[in-house]
């Protein structure tokens, strides 16, 4: 394992340095890397899922301490954890289905040579339907077993329970760790794919003749409209430039070397042309529970003038951005200040920012935060790549791609939050 | 052109009608209802917020009348009045009522547990040898215990959902009926047990939500969010309450009373104070009676007051309300629900031809509320119907 530590490190020091550039780079990278240290860790014969969990979990601490805001590392970390719990619980719940049945209940089992422990139906029943639901009120009601006691609680008949499950344990130990790296395959292909899918929908959502509203760059974005574009919808494209990187200019550029009649304004002048703009489309830097959007700094701003037009903001955000974490002061603690010297020539107001002069605190501070936080209520709609949904659905979505019980991953982690 | 018809005039006329009618209540009713009815010349009176002013001691004269007429059964509890009466009309032995009232009384305890665990005790005592034997006994058990007071919400609904719950471990394949009779005890115990559970951890959940330096605004008095601001407050937090006074109940005060006992820097407020000093607020905290299909709630009169000042001034409002109380109903609006009425004392006789508003709770629309928490997670109240419709259908 000193392969994947060194692996490791060499991910943490990215992070920290902030090297990484993009939540989509992050996700698949930390996607990856979690592949390797599940590859890598040594599985016991019983109970392994927890085992996994325990390693995966070692690590993710570590990944979240070293970038807390860049939120789409969090939700990997959570995801793979989903997967190894569900996979974890499917092999299961196959055991015990393919497994001889008697009638008898709760009692001894007859320690018949073979390997197949006997169960009774209930709690075949039981555990063929515990499949990771979110607890609801049916599993409130049907009292649904921790997922790593389900074999456990099946029989209570211990010793022929013991000697089938070693058995059986030896063909799953390897089936679950291979089970669990071809689910984190499809979740980096997932990943990578994620633009693509969500070009798919461009043709829906963009009609001919209209004109569309964005700020800063975004690939995303991009990839949407160059796709709608190439279905032959025509259309301009009002982009407002992001100070203060001013990565609007680029986008712009972008666009028009696709063809595409361009306009570029200030961020300052959004709510005077925002009357002649049928819908705004923006991506985003993370999604959260309660369908609040952190997205880059503006576009709450924009967000509020679409509202008082009634314009329609969409959100575009690939499934890794679904953070299930709920903002709880958003301006403060998912924010992160870059370095004024975006906004200011240093030479110029060097004797402002000075702390030697004479008081020994400048009088001129500069603050640049990269983020904003749009409330749920001002987002119409958020296309993700698997279609397009309301803010109020992003609790169901969550619901399925992650567990309750992975929640407080950052709490140990950091002390802030 | 639509005008607004005079309809308070057949109203007044058809309230006059009913009271004079004997209450058409089944005879299961306890009897202070019906002692309460005589003094009232309105129609039955909630027995919900009567237990609640029960569990918070607080006498009126009217409580004092019900006292004097209400027959003692013998377990009476030092000062508080006792509202228990026995159950008429069942022949049994064993009635269903006496068992709940005896849980009720418990100060702790939410009424819908004290309810699952009556029809647990209805199981445990029951005589019936097949499950449809026993499902017919829970039914006219739990309909009992719904029409003892029917104004309840989270009454009926934790009623529902125990009926609900048998209904569905009968399609499991017991072949031994005593092993699934044991079985359905055990998780009417574990639901009982449940309670004080959900309310941990909602508190577990909220904690993140109660920053330093904050102000919250409270109304009426609810466990839940007493146990949420307890737990902040072991946590260590620095933050301060607002309360408002709660008219006619005084339940502001006694909320009052048991945060100063925390600690916790308490400030008081009239009702009519809440706008005044929304400014100052960060967040709303209320607990519920029940919570509706539209993801609305019903709770003390007041609250969608509260909910539409914060609403107005983009304060977050928060309901926490455990999951065994979310309802079938859709409201509509404020009459859709059955009247719960709740004796008001002015302190001054009123004169006979004045009439007092004197239902006890109202409906707070979903649109007003921000997040829910339930020991079910913290969804937006438009998660509600889905949940329900995952249980019910």
């Amino acid at each position: 394992m000193p392969d994947t530590q060194a692996l490791v490190n060499d991910f943490l020091n990215k992070l920290k340095k902030r090297k990484i550039e993009g939540s989509q780079a992050t996700a698949k990278q930390t996607a990856e890397l979690l592949r390797s240290v599940i590859s890598q860790t040594r599985v016991p014969y019983t109970n392994q899922a927890a085992a996994l969990i325990q390693s995966v979990k070692a690590v993710g601490e570590r990944l979240i301490a070293a970038n807390p805001v860049e939120l789409a590392v969090g939700n990997v970390v959570r995801r793979v954890l989903h997967i190894i719990r569900e996979e974890d619980l499917s092999l299961t719940a196959a055991a015990m289905a393919g497994v001889n049945l008697s009638a008898v209940s709760d009692d001894e089992d007859d320690a018949d040579g073979d390997n197949q422990p006997v169960l009774s139906a209930a709690a075949i029943a039981a555990a063929s339907r515990s499949t990771l639901r979110p607890p609801s009120l049916q599993t409130l009601l049907e009292d649904v077993p921790d997922f790593a006691a389900v074999p456990h609680t099946s029989s209570s008949g211990g010793d022929s329970e013991g000697k089938s499950k070693s058995a059986d344990k030896s063909s799953r130990s390897r089936k679950l760790k291979h089970d669990v790296i071809e689910a984190v395959n499809e979740l980096i292909q997932d990943i990578s794919t994620c633009h693509e899918q969500i070009a798919e929908q461009a043709v829906e959502h963009i009609h001919q003749n209209e004109v569309i509203l964005t700020l800063g760059s975004s690939r995303t974005v991009l990839e949407f409209l160059c796709a709608a574009k190439e279905k032959k919808r025509s259309f301009r494209v009002f982009v407002a430039e992001g100070a203060p990187r001013y990565q609007g200019h680029l986008l712009a550029k972008e666009l028009v070397m696709r063809g595409l009649p361009t306009t570029l304004i200030t961020d300052s002048a959004v709510f005077a042309m925002i009357s002649r703009v049928n819908m705004v489309i923006v991506g985003a830097h993370a999604v959260m529970a309660n369908g609040g959007v952190i997205a880059p700094v503006g576009l709450n701003m924009v967000a509020l003038a679409a509202q008082k037009h009634a314009v329609p903001f969409v959100v575009l955000a690939g499934i890794h951005k679904l953070c299930p974490l709920y903002p709880h002061h958003p301006e403060v603690l998912l924010n992160e200040l870059r370095s004024p010297s975006e906004l200011l020539d240093f030479g110029e107001f060097s004797d402002c920012l000075d702390f030697g002069s004479g008081i020994g605190a400048p009088l001129l501070h500069v603050v640049n935060p990269t983020f904003d936080y749009v409330p749920p209520k001002l987002v119409s709609l958020f296309i993700t790549d698997t279609g397009g949904h309301n803010p109020s659905y992003m609790y169901r979505l969550i619901a399925d791609y992650y567990s309750a019980d992975d929640l407080v991953l950052q709490r140990r982690a950091t002390s802030g939050n | 052109m639509w005008w607004r018809s005079a309809s308070f005039i057949l109203d007044g006329q058809q309230h006059q009608n009913d009271g004079v009618a004997p209450n058409p209540e089944s005879a299961l009713l306890s009897s202070p209802s019906m002692a309460d009815s005589a003094l009232n010349p309105k129609s039955n009176v909630s027995a919900y917020y009567q237990t609640r002013a029960a569990h918070h001691a607080v006498i009126t004269s009217d409580w004092l009348a019900q006292a004097q007429a209400a027959t003692d059964d013998g377990d009476s509890l030092g000062s508080e009045a006792q509202i228990g009466g026995k159950g008429e009309g069942s022949g049994k032995a064993f009635s269903v009522i006496d068992e709940f009232n005896n849980w009720r009384k418990q100060p702790d305890l939410a009424e819908a547990v004290a309810a699952i665990r009556a029809l647990a005790a209805a199981i445990r005592k029951s005589e019936a040898t097949t499950m449809m034997e026993l499902e017919i006994e829970l039914k006219k058990a739990s309909d009992s215990l719904k029409s003892w007071d029917a104004t309840s919400i989270s009454l009926t609904a934790g009623c529902d959902l125990f009926m609900r719950y048998v209904t569905r471990t009968s399609a499991l394949e017991y072949e031994d009926f005593n092993s699934a009779k044991s079985r359905l005890i055990e998780r009417a115990e574990k639901f009982g047990e449940i309670s004080c559970k959900a309310r941990r951890i909602i508190a577990m959940l909220s904690q993140d939500f109660i920053f330093d330096g904050c102000t919250i605004l409270v109304h009426g008095f609810s466990r839940v969010v007493l146990e949420v601001m307890k737990t902040a407050a072991e946590n260590k937090k620095l933050f301060r309450v607002l309360c408002t006074k709660g008219r006619p109940d005084r339940t502001g005060l006694r909320f009052s009373n048991e945060l100063a006992k925390l600690d916790v820097p308490v400030k008081l407020l009239i009702d009519s104070a809440v706008a005044y000093t929304m400014d100052e607020v960060d967040m709303v905290f209320f607990g519920a009676d029940g919570v509706v299909e539209s993801g609305g709630i019903i709770n003390m009169m007041g609250t969608f007051q509260i909910a539409l000042v914060a609403h107005s001034m983009n304060k977050p409002v928060y309901v926490a309300a455990e999951s065994y109380k979310f309802a079938r109903h859709y409201l509509l609006n404020q009459k859709d629900m059955a009247p719960a009425l709740r004796p008001i004392d002015f302190g001054v006789p009123i004169p006979s031809k004045v009439e007092v508003e004197t239902s006890g709770r109202d409906y707070t629309p979903p649109q007003y509320l921000t997040l829910l928490f339930t020991d079910l997670g913290v969804p937006t109240p438009s998660v509600i119907s889905d949940e329900l419709i995952q249980l019910y259908l």
